[in-house]
Parts: C-alpha cells; structure tokens; sequence
C-alpha cells in the first residue's frame, strides 16, 4: 500500500516535471519567436538602424558668394579664421583648461561663463560634443593657442571661412551683415526646406540678407565612419560604398552690385558730417551707383565677434547707426519738394507770375516767405531759382493739396520704392482724405500750404526724392530704384539678371517739365540762384536746395549752433547733370546740418566732380570702364583683406577659384 | 547517518556521467569564448582568456564534486543558508557600492557578490525541504505553503534592498519554480498570484527606487528616452535585429565593435551573438540552452529519491530563468534588471555559480537509477 502511494506519489512528480519540461520548452520558443521577429521581420529595418548609428553625417560647408560691384571689384567674400573649441570629454581638468585657454584668448566674462556652464552641464555622450570657445581668433592668439597645444588638452582649432567685408564701412548698409540664426528664422527656414541648422549664420539685413538664398550655396556631405562616442574611424570608412562617402558643396552665387566701388569710395569720403545719407542714381536706368548712409558700422564686427555690451552700444546710440537713411527714415524734403508740387501746379495750368512781398495771407494767418523783404514779382522759374515759398502758397491756394498728392504718387512718393533692401519706408503723400483722416478738425486750406513747400505732413525717404530728380531728368520715365545689376553662378552663368525697370511715365507736357528743367538750371547756374555759389562750373547742372525745418520755432529763426542737435533743420541737395544730357542724379541729405545750399551742397558737388573723373579715367581705360562686362584680366584677390581704402581687387577666375 | 542511509559504494562514475549534459555544456562554453573574443577586441582588454581560466576552474569544481555524494548537501543545507544569509547583512553593512548599489563584499583578495550564492542556497535548502516534507495528499494549501515561502522571502527582501531587484526576482523565480514542481492546490495557487499582484503594486509605491521605476517604465516605451534610460534597450534590440538571418560576420558586428552596445561582455553578451552570427547563430544557442534545460528535467525525473530531483529542478530553474531573463531583456521583451546570459556573460562569480549547478545536475546524475 505504502508502495503504491510511492509510485503515484513519483508518477504525479514525473507529471509534474513533464510539464515543467513543456513550460521551458515554450519559454525557450518565445525567445526564439521574438529573436526572428526583430532579426528576420524587422531585420531590415534594424540593419538600416546600425547603419546610420555608424555612418555620421558631416556637413562640408558651401562658400558663400561673393558681392561684388558693377565692374568686379570684390566688396564681400570669404576669409580662412580659426575658431576654437573644446571637448569637455578629452580635457582631463577642464575647469583648469578654460581658466588657461581664457587668459590666452582674452575670453570676455560672457563667453567665460557661457563655456563653463555648458562643461558643467554636458553628460554622457553630450561630452564628447565640442563646445565653441571663440570665434575668428585673431592671428596672436591663434599662434598662442597652437603653440602651447600640450597644455590644453580636449582643445581643437578648427579652420571655418569667415565673411570679409574688404571695405570695412563702405557700402555697409547696402550690403548688411551675417548673423547666427534666430529661432523665429529657424523655424521659418525649416517650413521653406532650407536646410539650416541651430547656429548657422545667415544675412540679417541689405544685400546679405536679400540674397540670402543665391548666396548661400548648397552644403556637401561627407559620411565618416564614427563610434558610438563619436569619433571618427578612418580605417574602417570600406564600410560606407565609395560613391556615398562624399557629396560636393556647391558655392553659392555671386551678386554684382549696380554699385561702383570708386564712386562709393568718395561719396563715403566726401559726406564729412555726421549723420545723413547722399544717393547716386543713373537717371536713365534706376540703377544706384553709390549710396552712403552715416553713420556707418563695420560689418565685420556685426558678423564675427561681437559682445553683447557692443552690440547694446550701437543699438543705443542716438544716432542709430544700424539705420539705412537712404530707405528706412522719411524725412520733411523742404524746398527739394518744390519740383513736385510746381510740376503739379503747371499742368493744372497755373503757370503765370505771383508777386511776392514776404508772405501769402490766407484767411487770418500769414505764410512768411524764407525772404522776409519779398521776391517780387516771381515767373515759375524765378520761383524755383530763389526758392521763392510765396509762389507755393498761392498755387496752393489756387489748387488745393489733393493736385500736389496727385502728382506725387505719378513720382512714385507715398509709397515703397521696390529697393527691396528690407524695413524701406513709404513716406507720407498728404492728401485731403489723409488729412480727414488722421488731423484734429480735418482737412483745412492751410495745410496745403504748409506741404507745398515740402513741410507739414510731407514726407519723403531720400531715394524717393533721388527718384524724383532721375525723373525730372530723364524726361519723365520713374525707374524703379536698382541695386543688383545680376546674380552669376561661380561659373560665371547668368543667374538673375536684373534690367532697368519702369515703374510708371509721368505724362506730362513736355513745356511743363521744361520749364521745371530751366529753374533748377538757373538755381545753379545764375547768380541768384540758392544753388550758384557752390556750384561745379563743369559741367553744366540742375539742383534745388532744400532746408527743412525739424521743429516749428515760431517767428523768430534761430541759426543752427542755437539750437540743439536734434532740433536743427534738415539741409537738403537734390541735383542731375550734365542738365542737358542727364547722366545722373545726387541727392544729399544732411541730418540736422542746417541750410540745403551750405551743409548738403558742397557733399553732393564732391560727388559729382568725382563722378566726372571718373568717367574721363573709363572713357581713357576702356578695358575697365564697360559696364555689365567683367574685367578679363585682373590681379588675384590676395587672402588677405587689403589694408584698407577704396583700391579692390576685381573679380577675375583666379579669384573665383580661391572663393 | 544522514536520514537518506548511507551512500551505496562509490557509483561508476564514468559509466553514469550524463555526456550529453556535458557535452552541451562544453559547446557553450565554446561558443562564449569565441563570442567573448570578438567582444575583447572593442575593450582592448582580452576577457576571453579571463573567461577560460573561470570556466576552466568552474569546470574542474563541478567535476571534482562529482566524487562527493550530492547527498551529503542535505546536512549542510541550513549552515549553507544560514551562512549566506549572513554574508548578505554583512554585504549591507560592509559592502562596496557599485553604480549605486551594494552588492560585493570584499574579503581580502576574493570579491564576492553573496546574492549569487543565495539563488544556490535557496534551491539547497528547498531541496531539502521538500524531500523531508514529502508529497502531501491533495496537494499544499495555503498554511503549508508559508514556510518555503519564508525561506525565499528572507533572500529576496535582502537583495531587493541592496538594491538588486533582477537578482531578488531571479530568487522569487528559481524559489517559485520549486514550489511549483510540489504539489499545490489550484485556489492556493491563485491566492498567492493574487497576493503577488498586490505586492508588486505595493512594491512600486514604497520599494522601489526612482532608477528602478524609470527601467521599468522604459522598458514600456523604449523609443521615449533613445538617449538616456532607452539606449540600452534600442542599442541592444538594434544590434540583434541587424543581425538578420546570416549574422554580420565574426568581429563585424557594427553595433559591437563602434561600441553602441552597452555592457557588451556581460549582460548583453547575447546581443553581441546575434549581430554577428545572425538568426541562425541565436537559434543553435537557444536550442544548446533548451537541450541543456531538457536534459536537467530528464536527470530530475530520473533522480533517485525527491532531494535529487528538486536540487535538478532548482538547478534547471537556475539556468532557464536567467536565459529567459536575459535574453528576454536584451530583444526588449523584460525589462533591463541586469542578469547574466549563463555561460556567455564574462565574469567569475556568474560562471561559477553556473558551473556549480550543472555540476550538482550532474551529480544528481551519477547517483540516479532508483526512479529508472
């Protein structure tokens, strides 16, 4: 009995043990079912997987294009730099490092803290990512750091090109700046497919930022074989196929600039005060030649290293010197508006003579005349050589402000020019709806008056206004305002092309124009004339002064040096010569610099008798003086930036190359 | 003197050596050492000769333990179990802190990690637990089922709070699977899965700590932290997968050899396999393993008397519990605890312990017949 007991007791057990069998069995099988389910199922995916863990993805940098300017003078291209980096996993005591490699760099108190923190923070893997110490190290402290390489261990010197603006300050506006990318920008870039990264540097304004995408270039690739710390493994690169391991960068696209460099170079030299903007324009084609906005900022310290303090220092200055005048500010045009608004009065036929005893009464307030004692007896033309106001009020009073507007925006005023340089301005084209619009009480007769002469509500940027002249000069055709001629591939294929653009005709009678054309003729040209005692004799030109007023003073009239900076007037200069054959047309705009005749002049006469010069040098050295047409031979572009004034070297194959 | 009578004369130990188990055990081994060669190269450290000297030592061990009657471990059962679980306070007290927990004590030259030795212990001591207790009419109830209950509970909060929760549940595990080779009744069984389910509730309230959550909650969703707690799960779960049907090749393992596999030489040493001799390569050492399991079971059935069969059921339940554990946790099916493949994993401690209950399995072997 006991027996039997023990053999179902040991038959039960084997049962047991049986099925202990069949649980391990299946145990094994569920293993082995989830092993052919990620090697044999998902086996590609996981392949592809330890693929792109291994293979790492290099970016090889595209050269940014070049800005150069209508005859190939290179103003912006690239520049080899060093810039310094550390990788907190390969320096045994960083904290020791940083404090060496600080004292050697000069490291400022921001970027100090900046590298500590990011040492202190990265774990892991995140180690093994180098951290940007410094950029564009100078050319000393590049010797000290490779120089004493064995003490600062974990740091890399990594050569980067480096945007050089040859020209320090010249043209700085026009061609703006590089900046890191923003996170607004960013992420706008990534919706467009841009393919930006975190940290990558993209033109913030001007031409940089206009042409940001031709410039920019396409990135190449190269794909290394790296480890899991990320470090690259030469020796085993077999295990990425030949033709995958790298892909070209392709350059970005040169921008040639409508911008002569010469010219550039004495409008910038020749404006000697201390904020305003003087613009060059082809009359017949839009096409500027030389723009100059004060106060300037060099680029080179916009793009490369910059500190914060710095930075806060240009962005505080009263003067803002990040301001492009030319476009991005309005300003009263005073009595350089007088064309408009004669143009107006003569094709609504007010075309006879005012006779002018200091003043215009209209109802029971008095519009003093600039000359207290009165001009007489004053033709159109007299009226603009004198610059005689009374003339204004009475056509203005004849005809209303809503004739003035008119004519206006025929000139392209009130509106956007289509510079397309960014943060460009429209103006202010006073009209009655305007005036019902934004003025306490509405429209009233006097403020027509008072925009007439360029004062009131009247507002206009100084390219409109350099627009207006190449008009009147031009015979009646507003180009649209140009600064890029073309955009040329590396190769020197045509991108872009940009050609003379008609924005409108003016279509008026051409004895209207005329008679405008001789009154800024005798304004220079007899004595008399606002425009006469500084004027070039050659070659024959047509102006008009302009003084606005910033601040209304009453009835008394201070001289500048009583007032304070800020309340001074605006002194304006517009002109065009040769007045018979209109080439070109300068407009000057000297911030609170007083009188028009004075202060704006003498800048825009400068201009001129250089531009004059330099046309003589072209037409003598013709290989240079062809527009749209690249110089064949030229020296090549040193590496170096040029130690400094307006000599550039030109844009030849050899430069190519080497950009 | 021992309660089982005296041993017979000495058995022809030739004759009844298990040459299958033997065998298996050897190709292995075998298998561990070329995998371990291959995974050397990466530490620029050569372990595989490391892990041939401990096999080799694991190895002479188990056989020379052979001459001595397995028998003889029903006397020093409870000093066994005492003695480890002594060493597992002291471990507390005097242990080395590793990676944040305390698991090695250091006695002069020998650094011992006592909660290995506790899974041996347990299975001794439940071995001789239930050949003392004998099959009970109708099964265990709940009432008899709180002394071995006891005897698992002791190790496995020690270790828990080490903290060690892969080797705690390895305890539970190798201790569960011997109470379940008794007899129980169906609704003790499911008290003690409810009152299990309870307990683990309760453990993630208030014993658990915050990296052991953070595993466990990883393992739910590997993909959520690629970089962090997740990486090794997906470097491992990578590596395999790429290894598809014919492996990437001896040293070629890419996942291996660049060092995206974490603890290559140790737990996830199979993960290394797989990648370089692919679905194939996996399936032959799952099968050695399941033939290695198999043939313990067949020793277990064929013991001579119930200690012989429940120490061959503990030492299965050892190997097949840390082969499902572990490669179950490197192909992302359990969550990373941190338990060694047996055999493959380098290291001493492991391939002892290892040896040690293949060698008792054998032993158990030698002495069989009574069954038969």
């Amino acid at each position: 009995m006991k027996l039997s007991i023990r053999a179902r007791e040991e038959r039960e057990l084997k049962g047991r043990l049986g099925w202990l069998g069949v649980a391990v069995s299946l145990g094994i099988l569920l293993l082995a079912g989830r092993v052919w389910y990620l090697q044999i199922r998902k086996g590609e995916d996981y392949f592809a997987r330890s693929s792109g863990n291994f293979v790492k993805e290099l970016r090889v940098p595209a050269d940014r294009g070049m800005i150069v300017d209508r005859k190939g003078r290179i103003l912006v291209d690239n520049r080899p730099s060093y810039d310094v980096y550390l990788t907190p996993a390969f320096c045994q005591d960083c904290d020791e490092v940083i404090g060496r490699l600080a004292g050697q760099l000069g490291l400022e108190d921001e970027d100090l803290i900046r590298v500590v923190t990011a040492n202190e923070k990265a774990r892991g893997l995140e180690r093994f990512r180098p951290v940007l110490v410094q950029q564009d190290l100078t050319r000393d402290a590049l010797d000290v750091v490779e120089a004493r390489k064995d003490l600062l261990p974990g740091v890399d010197v990594i050569g980067a090109p480096h945007r050089n603006y040859r020209a320090g300050e010249m043209g700085a506006h026009l061609l703006g700046y590089l900046g890191e990318i923003s996170p607004d920008e960013f992420e706008k870039a990534r919706e467009e497919g841009g393919g930006y990264r975190p940290g990558d540097y993209l033109g913030k304004r001007g031409i940089e930022r206009r042409f940001e995408s031709r410039l920019r270039g396409i990135d190449g690739l190269e794909r290394v074989v790296a480890d899991a710390k990320g470090r690259k493994l030469p020796e085993l690169e077999a295990m990425i196929p030949q033709e995958q391991r790298y892909v070209p960068s392709q350059p970005g696209a040169n921008v040639i600039l409508t911008i002569d460099a010469r010219l550039q170079a004495a409008a910038e030299e020749a404006f000697d005060q201390t904020a305003g903007t003087a613009v060059v324009m082809d009359v017949n084609t839009g096409y500027l030649l030389a723009v100059v906005s004060k106060p300037g900022i060099d680029p080179n310290r916009l793009t490369g290293r910059i500190s914060r303090a710095e930075l806060r220092e240009i962005m505080e200055d009263p003067l803002e010197p990040m301001l492009f005048r030319a476009t991005q500010n309005h300003y009263h045009p005073g009595s350089v508006f007088k064309v408009v608004s004669q143009l107006a009065a003569l094709e609504h036929g007010f075309t006879h003579d005012v006779f002018c005893g200091g003043g215009y009464t209209l109802g029971r307030r008095r519009w003093r005349c600039h000359k207290e004692s009165g001009h007489g007896h004053m033709s159109p033309e007299d009226a603009m050589k004198v610059s005689c106001d009374t003339w204004f009020y009475a056509a203005a009073d004849k005809l209303g402000i809503d004739v003035m507007a008119e004519m206006s925006e025929r000139m392209g005023l009130g509106k956007v020019t289509g510079l397309d340089l960014g943060y460009e301005v429209p103006g202010v084209v006073p009209s009655v709806a305007y005036h019902d619009k934004v003025t306490p009480g509405g429209y009233q007769k006097g403020l027509a008056l008072n925009a007439v002469i360029g004062q009131g509500d009247s507002n206009v940027t100084p390219l409109q206004m350099a627009m207006v002249y190449a008009t009147i000069a031009n015979g009646g055709t507003v180009y649209r305002p140009q600064l890029v001629l073309r955009v040329e591939r590396a190769d020197g294929t045509v991108v872009e092309d940009f050609l003379p653009e008609v924005k409108n005709r003016l279509g008026v009678k051409p004895e209207n124009l005329a008679i405008i054309r001789r009154g800024l003729e005798k304004t220079m040209n007899e004595p008399g004339g606002t425009g006469y005692r500084r004027r070039l004799k050659e070659p024959r030109m047509a102006g008009k002064t302009g003084t606005a007023q910033v601040v209304r003073i009453g009835n008394v009239r201070l001289r500048k040096e009583q007032m304070d900076y800020f309340n001074r007037d605006h002194a304006w200069f517009a002109v065009y010569a040769p007045a018979e054959e209109p080439e070109i047309a300068v407009v000057v705009l000297n911030e609170h610099g007083g009188h028009g005749g004075s202060d704006a002049q003498p800048i825009a006469m400068r201009i001129m008798e250089r531009y004059f010069e330099l046309m003589k040098e072209d037409r003598a050295a013709p290989a240079h003086g062809v527009d749209r047409e690249i110089a064949p031979a030229a020296p090549p572009a040193s590496i170096d930036a040029p130690s400094g004034g307006p000599e550039l070297p030109f844009l030849d194959r050899a430069a190519r190359a080497a950009g | 003197m021992s309660p089982l009578g005296v041993p017979g004369r000495r058995p022809d130990l030739l004759r009844r050596m298990p040459w299958g188990l033997l065998a298996t055990t050897l190709a292995i081994a075998g298998i561990s050492v070329l995998n371990l060669a291959s995974a050397s190269r990466v530490a620029h450290a050569p372990v595989w000769i490391s892990q041939l000297a401990w096999l080799g030592v694991g190895l002479g061990v188990a056989l020379v333990s052979l001459s001595v009657d397995y028998r003889r471990l029903h006397s020093v059962a409870w000093p066994t179990y005492g003695l480890v679980m002594i060493l597992l306070v002291a471990v507390h007290f005097h242990g080395q802190t590793v990676m944040g927990a305390q698991r090695w004590l250091v006695l002069g030259p020998i650094r011992l990690q006592p909660s290995e030795l506790a899974k041996l212990a347990v299975v001794v001591v439940l071995a001789r637990f239930y050949h003392e207790e004998g099959e009970k009419p109708g099964g265990y109830g709940l009432s008899d089922l709180w002394r071995p209950a006891l005897i698992i509970a002791i190790p496995f909060l020690l270790i828990l709070q080490q903290p060690d929760l892969g080797t705690a549940s390895m305890v539970a595990a190798i201790g569960g699977t011997m109470v379940l080779a008794s007899r129980i009744r169906w609704r003790a069984l499911l008290l003690v899965a409810g009152s299990g389910a309870i307990a683990a509730v309760g453990a993630w309230f208030f014993v658990l700590h915050d990296y052991q959550k953070k595993r466990l909650l990883t393992f739910m969703n590997p993909e959520a932290d690629m970089l962090g707690s997740g990486y090794h799960a997906n470097q491992s779960m990578i590596a395999v997968g790429s290894g598809q049907w014919a492996g990437k090749g001896w040293a070629q393992g890419t996942q291996t050899q660049l060092s995206f596999l974490p603890e290559q030489h140790t737990d996830f040493v199979f993960s290394v396999f797989a990648e370089e001799w692919g679905f194939r390569g996996a399936l032959l050492l799952l099968g050695l393993f399941l033939l290695l399991c198999l043939l313990g079971l067949r020793i277990a059935i064929q013991a001579r008397e119930r200690h012989g069969a429940f120490l061959a059921v503990g030492a299965v339940a050892f190997l097949f519990w840390h082969v499902f554990v572990n490669i179950g946790m490197v192909s992302g099916l359990l969550p990373v605890v941190g338990v060694t493949l047996p055999l493959m994993s380098y290291g001493g401690s492991s391939a002892i312990t290892v040896l040690i209950s293949i060698g008792i399995l054998a032993n158990v072997a030698t002495r069989s017949g009574r069954f038969s």
